[in-house]
């Protein structure tokens, strides 16, 4: 059953495609829908497979050994993951109405956009899905490669300039990590001589290069978790992205980034060397360096979904720094990883539901204008850690390290709070300047509903092992809410005082334009030098040339030699004749 | 039980093909399309006869002296069969390519036979048991492919056969130098024998190094190793079948199988790590591999671009054998026939867009992917299989090199593979993403160089189904790497044999 399940989990979303394509390929563009009922079921064996219990596959023929699990880790994070996919999919169909209409219409562009995105949607989710239940490498790195690239139309969709820029960063930074992820797996799997990601975690712990190897890892999944210095590509791509696409890019698909590091940093592990803890306590710093860098630069970012995505570098840089506490202080990861898990599922569908919002807001239904207000800020509230779901994965995750005394980093992660409930006021104040009238659609704010009740929820659903979750006492409840009111004061006093700039803001993308800019005056000197080889060859070639010349004339004149030789055939066999005969005569005489 | 004729007959059904070829008029294309078809799927049959004999233990020999202490000998043996077992397998591609290709071209008869020829003589050089036999089958190849390179007879046709020529004529009198010498050291070494040249190691070890170099030197310029690859960007101009061919298994792919030869079955590998000429090869393969990757991105015509990209990916094979240890040769063995089916679909696929559309330069590309769907995702799987990417074979290969190289404590080798990878992307994504991202003359902008409606379907089906099926087997290979007479099994099964006694 569960096998059969996990089949349908897997072949569902390629068979989806694959009609995709067929319709494309039977229906005349006219009367095509490319979100129907099939292709919004992409996901539901995935989600289902993730409630159905623990289980495990191994598959010899599959690549290298294939080594699926479902375990009290990844169903978790597939239940969230398919869950997001699953709702975007249906905002996904509202978001896309009017563009459906217009490629009905005739409209090629719109049709050619539609389909890729259709065709590529279902394969996205399938990389994501493969890659959470993936224990061996090569089946994880699959995974993780596909949802990559094949992500790409879902970034690209509008085909604008500023989609194209936001594309090629997205891209370019992912070849960057595919190439250190493929560096640090060879290295960690050929030094432990094993192709699972047990074995990774094992090897990467005694191995003498152990924190380098991790290093290496931690930055390749880092492009996608957007830790500090390869975080550019999020503020780019995602105001560029569709609505949908963007709550899954935020929500799903740069929590494989995290998964990743789960995956193969050895966590939690009593042995953890001097030089792996030393590497923690790097990782630690980046994260919060992440966590309240992005905070600073975010808000005073124009448009809201570039906000909302300095938001998700805040986030992840928190749990960056939850991640490195595994490595600096293992005791405390068995009782962390499930306020994590709950931290970032939580993260996903608030941060998908904001996302959704962006459109709501965008095209607004005709309701009451503070009732969509509160709603488009409630998920943003439980973000901050006041209400719901957001009190108690913050508890989730400040229980344990209380337990263990790591009041400081407590401290620093309300603080970082304070940054979220920044942000998410921003956008909320970016969105209500860029609100437009009327056109939303019942998939649309449907979907976008149940994300936020889901979101607000989170801790019911999410099948977590039992108890390892409980809401937070009654006395803590003022040390968790605080952050949220301090944040919008931070931001209302930070907008009085930027007023005199007149909405002057910084760049999104911050560092991307530092990185251009130092790549392109690199590249100067390459191009001197390749233009310089050029030279050199060209000029050797014209050298060998002449030299072959000049010997071909020599042999010339040989043979011009060899003429001589013909005219004077008979006098030199007569001068033959008598130095023999000399010599005979001479040989005789002796 | 020892079945002679298996090898001999394998052999024997691409000479005898050609003798007919050659006997037939130019006219008679309906029986000569035949007896090549008919010949192709024998060969693959006898071919798949010898992997099963090999499976069970068995290595047939065919053997007759030529004169005293020269002999011709043929032997099915696991490593020879992986060769065959891919020339066969391609050959019947690019046969049925290249029917469709030419169609209606002048000069088939021509074609065809040195065509049939060129593969004979990499049957041969996959059986051959000794440095004798190889070096005849060797040097056939280099003449046979001379009139497949110039078939266009353009003017530009004509120069780069004479390079071609220029180039290989040397090597083989490089390779025949050291043939020669290792004759004289030894008398006649069959590649089978268990104790390699070790007895000779201790007395003559500068001379050892020297026919390693000349025999070595001699293969690598069909392997184009830099920097003695100059002819292979150039021998571009041959029909599209016959670069698919050279770049797939015929040429570049038996240079790469010699040194196998050399390094596995004439010194063994114990001798050849002895000699230090391990390390050399992986440095000399790791500068060829940046360096065509480099000179790969700044081509700005499609086929040029692969065949740098050709000259980057065999060298794959080299690094592997430089890798001492299992994993680097299961890498170098797999690559062998991985890299063949991923660079003669990518060949098949720049021949449809030529003939199809017209397209050889890169910037051209744009939108092909609605125009010409089916070529398109071949190209993509063979351009995403060349990076390295799962689920396509070339990651496999990347896989095994890699672990290979650490386990060897050749830590420098993974930052190449890891530098190669990005290269390869750098060079080959942005032609996938003209493929489906950019809009062309199929979005009613701008038009195609030259267009033909040559089929029913995107092209013409005997240019379209070839290149789905090795797309599909590239692709194959890389899914279902772990079922039994995979590429990688079969690596893996040679692998063992020379590691463990």
């Amino acid at each position: 059953m569960m096998t059969l399940l996990l089949a349908l989990a897997l072949l569902w979303p390629l068979g989806v495609a694959g009609y995709t394509l067929w319709n494309a390929y039977r229906r005349p563009a006219t009367q095509r829908g490319y979100f129907s009922l099939l292709w919004l079921s992409a996901v539901w064996p995935a989600l289902l497979l993730a409630y159905a219990g623990e289980a495990h596959w191994t598959i010899n023929a599959w690549m290298l050994g294939g080594e699926w699990e479902l375990n009290s880790l990844s169903r978790p994070w597939l239940a969230f993951t398919a869950l997001l996919w699953g709702l975007a999919a249906f905002h996904a169909k509202g978001y896309f109405a009017a563009e459906q209409a217009k490629a009905q219409a005739g409209d090629q562009d719109a049709q050619r956009r539609l389909l890729r995105l259709a065709l590529l949607w279902p394969l996205t989710l399938l990389g994501n899905v493969l890659l959470i239940i993936a224990q061996d490498i090569a089946s994880f790195y699959l995974g993780f490669a596909l949802m990559t690239f094949a992500a790409y139309a879902l970034v690209v969709h509008s085909g604008s300039d500023e989609a194209r820029l936001g594309a090629k960063a997205y891209l370019i930074l992912a070849v960057v990590g595919e190439g250190l992820i493929l560096g640090g797996f060879l290295w960690a799997a050929g030094e432990a001589d094993t192709l699972t990601l047990q074995g990774v975690r094992e090897g990467i712990l005694v191995a003498e290069h152990g924190s380098w190897m991790a290093a290496l890892l931690c930055l390749g999944f880092g492009v996608k978790a957007g830790v500090i210095g390869l975080h550019v590509w999020l503020p780019l791509a995602h105001p560029v992205a569709p609505a949908p696409a963007s709550a899954v890019l935020s929500g799903a698909m740069i929590k494989a980034g995290l998964l990743g590091w789960i995956s193969v940093l050895p966590l939690g592990s009593e042995q953890v060397s001097e030089p792996l803890a030393q590497f923690g306590n790097t990782m630690l710093i980046a994260g919060l360096a992440a966590a309240f860098g992005a905070a600073l630069y975010g808000v005073f970012q124009r448009h809201p979904k570039a906000v909302l995505a300095y938001s998700s570098i805040s986030q992840m840089g928190m749990m960056t720094a939850l991640v490195a506490m595994g490595l600096v202080a293992p005791e405390v990861w068995p009782l962390l990883w499930p306020g994590l898990v709950l931290f970032a599922a939580h993260h996903a569908l608030a941060k998908g539901s904001l996302f959704m919002g962006t459109s709501i807001s965008e095209h607004l239904p005709r309701w009451p204008l503070p009732l969509i207000w509160a709603l488009l800020a409630l998920p943003g509230i439980s973000l901050a850690g006041a209400i719901g779901a957001g009190m108690v994965s913050k508890w989730g995750v400040k229980s344990p390290l209380y337990e263990m005394h790591h009041e400081s980093l407590i401290k620093l992660l309300s603080w970082a709070a304070v940054g979220t409930a920044a942000l998410v006021s921003v956008a909320l104040w970016r969105q209500w300047q860029q609100r437009h009238k009327g056109g939303s659609n019942p998939e649309q704010w449907g979907a976008w509903l149940v994300a936020i009740v889901a979101a607000l929820l989170t801790p019911l659903w999410l099948p977590l092992p039992a108890g390892s979750i409980e809401m937070p006492p009654m006395k803590e409840w003022l040390g968790i809410v605080w952050p949220f009111p301090v944040g919008v004061l931070f931001a209302a006093i930070g907008w009085l005082l930027t007023r005199p700039l007149k909405g002057k803001t910084l760049p999104a993308g911050d560092l991307w334009w530092l990185y251009a800019g130092v790549v392109s005056a690199m590249l100067v000197p390459i191009q001197a030098f390749g233009h310089g080889c050029g030279r050199l060859k060209s000029a050797s070639v014209v050298t060998a040339q002449k030299a072959e010349e000049t010997l071909m004339g020599h042999i010339t004149r040989l043979l011009s030699g060899e003429s001589w030789l013909r005219h004077h055939t008979s006098g030199l066999m007569m001068v033959l004749a008598v130095l023999l005969a000399a010599l005979l005569m001479w040989e005789g005489q002796r | 039980m020892n079945a002679a004729w298996l090898p001999l007959t394998a052999l024997a059904t691409s000479l005898l093909v050609v003798v007919i070829i050659f006997a037939l008029p130019e006219e008679a294309r309906r029986l000569r399309t035949t007896i090549n078809l008919v010949a192709a799927v024998v060969k693959i049959i006898l071919v798949m006869l010898m992997v099963r004999r090999v499976a069970a233990g068995h290595e047939d020999i065919f053997s007759f002296q030529v004169i005293g202490g020269v002999d011709f000998v043929l032997r099915s043996d696991a490593l020879g069969v992986m060769f065959a077992g891919l020339s066969s397998l391609l050959w019947l591609c690019t046969t049925v390519y290249a029917i469709g290709y030419l169609e209606g071209s002048a000069n088939r008869k021509r074609f065809f036979g040195f065509f049939s020829l060129c593969v004979a003589s990499t049957i041969g050089i996959a059986l051959a048991d000794n440095l004798f036999t190889f070096l005849i089958f060797y040097e056939m190849l280099t003449l046979s492919t001379y009139p497949l390179v110039v078939h266009n007879g353009t003017q530009k046709a004509l120069d780069a056969g004479r390079v071609y020529l220029r180039y290989t004529l040397s090597a083989g009198v490089v390779l025949l130098l050291g043939a020669v010498l290792l004759y004289t050291l030894t008398g006649d070494q069959s590649f089978s024998s268990e104790e390699g040249l070790g007895d000779y190691l201790n007395d003559h070890r500068g001379l050892l190094t020297l026919i390693f170099a000349l025999l070595v030197g001699g293969l690598a310029v069909k392997a184009a190793m830099v920097p003695l690859h100059g002819w292979l960007p150039r021998a571009m101009v041959a029909p599209a079948p016959v670069s698919a061919l050279l770049h797939a298994v015929a040429v570049v792919k038996a240079g790469a199988f010699g040194i196998l030869r050399v390094v596995y079955d004439l010194f063994g590998i114990e001798l050849s790590v002895e000699l230090g000429v391990i390390t050399v090869l992986a440095v000399a393969a790791s500068i060829t591999i940046i360096y065509g990757s480099l000179r790969a991105i700044a081509q700005e015509e499609l086929k040029p671009r692969l065949a740098f990209s050709t000259v980057s990916q065999v060298s794959y094979v080299i690094l592997g054998i430089g890798i001492f240890g299992p994993f680097g040769t299961v890498g170098a063995l797999a690559h062998l026939l991985h890299q063949g089916l991923m660079k003669v679909t990518l060949f098949f696929c720049a021949g449809n867009y030529a003939e199809e559309l017209g397209i050889h330069r890169i910037d051209e590309m744009d939108g092909a992917g609605k125009r010409m769907p089916l070529t398109s995702i071949a190209f993509t799987i063979g351009a995403l299989g060349m990076i390295g990417l799962p689920p396509v074979a070339g990651f496999i290969t990347k896989w095994y090199l890699g672990v290979g190289a650490i386990q060897a404590g050749m830590y420098w080798i993974v930052a190449v593979l890891v530098a190669s990878s990005t290269l390869n992307a750098i060079y080959f994504l942005p032609i996938v993403h003209r493929l489906w991202f950019r809009l062309g003359p199929s979005h009613g902008k701008g038009s195609w160089p030259k267009e033909q409606r040559l089929g029913r379907l995107e092209t013409h089906g005997w240019l379209l189904w070839p290149m789905v099926f090795t797309a599909l087997v590239s692709l194959g290979a890389g899914l279902f790497a772990g079922l039994p007479f995979s590429p990688l099994d079969w690596a893996a099964r040679v692998a063992n044999g020379e590691y463990l006694p």
